[in-house]
Formats: C-alpha cells, sequence, structure tokens
C-alpha cells in the first residue's frame, strides 16, 4: 500500500478518534425524510385542491366575473399550507441532503413532472368530482365551505365579500363607479 | 479474527461501525482507498487532487453513515461520494474540458465481438486520460471497477440504458484513440 493511501486511512481514523469528525445521529436523517414527506404532502394536497378550486371558479363565473372570484379564491385561501409546504420540504431536503442516492437528482425534470402531475390531478378531481368528497370529509372541508360561504355559489355573485371588498376600497373592475 | 472479517459483507461492516466500534471504519477504508483512488485520479488526472477527494470522501461517508441505508449496495454509495466530491471540485476549478458541441459517435454497433473484456481493460487504461469524462468513467466502472449497470446507473444517477449508450460510444471512441496512439 502506497503511503499516500495509508495516510489517508490514519489521518481519518485519527480525526475520528479525536472528535473531530462525528456522525450525524440517526435522528437527524428521519426528522429530515419525516419534513420532506411532509412537505411533499401538503404541497400536493395544497396545489390539487388549488387548481381543481380555481378551475370551477372560472367555469361558475366566467367573463368579467373570473378577476373578482380570482382575488376571491386568493383572499380565501390558506397561504400558511403552501408556506408550511415550502418550509418542510426546504429543512427536510436540506437535513438529508446527504450522499444517498436521490442526492445530485436532476431538481428540473422533477419539479416538471411534478407540476404537471398536481395539474393533471387537479383536473382530474374537478372532472370526477372528487372536490365534493373533500368538501364534505376531505382535508380541505374547512376551507371549502368558507369559500362556499363566502364566495356565494349560494349568494349568487358573494354579496358579503363584494361589500366588504368595497368597504374597504377596492376597485373591482367590472363595477361601475 | 481477521478472516472473520474479511469475510464480513461492507453493509455488515458499517452496522458494527454505527452500533459499537467505529474502529471498524478503517476495514472499509481498506477496502475501498485503492479502487478509489484509481478511479477520482482518472477523473480528475491529478494524484494530488485524488488524495483528497478520496479522503473528504471517506470523512463525508462517515459522517453521513446513519443515512445509509443497508439494504443497498456500500459500493455504490462510496462510489456516488467520490463521484460527487470529483465532480463539484471539476465545477470549481473548470480545468477539465468540457466534452466538445455537436461531438458524436455513430451507436447501435455492436463491437463487443472486436474486444474482448481482457483486451479492453488493458487498453482503456493507456486510452483513458484522452477520453472525456462523459465516456471514461462509465468505461473505466465498468472494465476497471467491474461494475454492473445496474450500480453505474445508481452511482452516476442516469438509466440504464444511457449507461448501456455511453460503454457502447466509448468504447468506439477509444477504439479511435487507441488506433491514433
Amino acid at each position: 500500500m502506497s503511503k499516500e493511501l495509508k495516510n489517508i486511512g490514519d489521518e481519518v481514523m485519527a480525526k475520528i478518534r479525536e472528535g473531530q469528525v462525528k456522525m450525524k445521529p440517526k435522528y437527524y436523517f428521519i426528522v429530515g425524510s419525516v419534513l420532506s414527506f411532509v412537505g411533499l404532502v401538503s404541497s400536493l394536497i395544497t396545489s390539487v385542491f388549488l387548481i381543481a378550486l380555481t378551475r370551477f371558479a372560472f367555469r361558475s363565473h366566467g367573463g368579467i366575473f373570473a378577476e373578482y372570484r380570482f382575488e376571491q379564491l386568493v383572499s380565501n385561501f390558506p397561504w400558511w399550507a403552501p408556506i408550511l409546504a415550502v418550509v418542510s420540504l426546504f429543512i427536510g431536503i436540506k437535513l438529508i441532503r446527504r450522499y444517498d442516492f436521490s442526492y445530485k437528482k436532476n431538481f428540473v425534470y422533477v419539479v416538471i413532472w411534478l407540476v404537471l402531475a398536481v395539474f393533471m390531478a387537479g383536473l382530474v378531481f374537478d372532472m370526477t368530482g372528487l372536490n365534493d368528497i373533500w368538501l364534505q370529509h376531505g382535508p380541505m372541508k374547512g376551507i371549502m365551505r368558507q369559500y362556499f360561504d363566502e364566495g356565494g355559489v349560494r349568494s349568487g355573485l358573494g354579496q358579503k365579500h363584494l361589500q366588504a371588498n368595497i368597504s374597504r376600497g377596492i376597485k373591482l373592475p367590472f363595477l361601475k363607479d | 479474527m481477521q478472516n472473520d472479517i474479511e469475510k464480513l459483507s461492507d453493509e455488515a461492516i458499517v452496522e458494527r461501525v454505527r452500533k459499537s466500534d467505529q474502529e471498524f471504519y478503517s476495514v472499509i477504508m481498506k477496502r475501498y482507498q485503492d479502487r478509489l483512488m484509481r478511479y477520482a485520479g482518472g477523473l480528475i488526472k491529478d494524484k494530488d487532487k485524488a488524495t483528497d477527494i478520496v479522503q473528504s470522501s471517506f470523512i463525508k461517508a462517515f459522517i453521513n453513515l446513519n443515512g445509509f441505508d443497508t439494504n443497498k449496495k456500500f459500493s455504490s454509495w462510496i462510489y456516488r461520494i467520490v463521484h460527487n466530491e470529483t465532480m463539484n471540485l471539476i465545477d470549481k476549478n473548470q480545468k477539465e474540458a468540457v466534452f466538445p458541441d455537436g461531438f458524436d459517435v455513430e451507436s447501435g454497433e455492436d463491437i463487443e465481438k472486436d474486444f474482448e473484456k481482457k483486451e479492453i481493460k488493458e487498453k482503456i487504461e493507456k486510452c483513458l486520460a484522452d477520453m472525456p469524462v462523459l465516456y471514461s468513467e462509465p468505461l473505466s466502472l465498468y472494465y476497471l471497477d467491474e461494475k454492473s449497470y445496474e450500480e453505474i446507473s445508481d452511482i452516476l444517477q442516469i438509466p440504464m440504458g444511457t449507461v448501456a449508450t455511453r460503454i457502447s460510444r466509448a468504447k468506439l471512441l477509444m477504439k479511435k484513440l487507441c488506433q491514433k496512439n
């Protein structure tokens, strides 16, 4: 064995013995994996729901109302959910960014496939009526209920929300001065 | 005792290092350092840098040892770490020649008959230095480190079909380079 090679082993072992190099504990990787999983799942749920809801809203109230409807969606949407998703994913990936087989995957392709998958899933949810199931039993029950109550599917134009926006001075494109 | 240790699989040794005795890590290093030095040296073409790469790879592997899944092959994992370390250094230094645009070699031709594995192994060592990393790396892993297509696919994070294509093209390229030399 050459001198350099012997030195590599000796130097690494010396650092280990002296405590300069320490193994990361197992829980570090578990926390990272759990956070990544939570982030991924919550981002998927949020995105699918957003797409399905947006499509539903535009279909129900097209034309000049679409913009207002979108604004209403934005104001009703639980922004904590995507923020949680991003934060969990960020911390999770950072924690588990170890040298395993998932390291250095081509994340551009991963993101493209994820966006396409979410978009397709959103359309499928909308077309198959899974929205209704979510409305009654799913994870977005509260948000959907709020959307329907405030958004005015039952009350036509969403008078309550409309009035609130007008009183706050928000200019709506379809209303004459 | 020594024989018993030698019989242990890499994954079993990793398990021991993690659970009871960190000294066993030297066994792992002993098993891999020659091969990894040759692998890193072939990529970076600088002995001192290859030594640094192998050393830092062993350190990173030790730090992240609890993240290694013992159901997978340790060999692929450690090669992957060395690959990443080398590529990071190459990116940093930007010394390695980029593969020329538009370069392509006709593929699909089965030249396995022309080259026996042993003969190729000897020629590879001579011609590898003149080859772009894109092709020299899978070729070196296949013939010199005797990795399977699946292992190379894990190490380089490319599909097995791409591994096969690159090796096939590398052989054609090598034929040209070796004949020229």
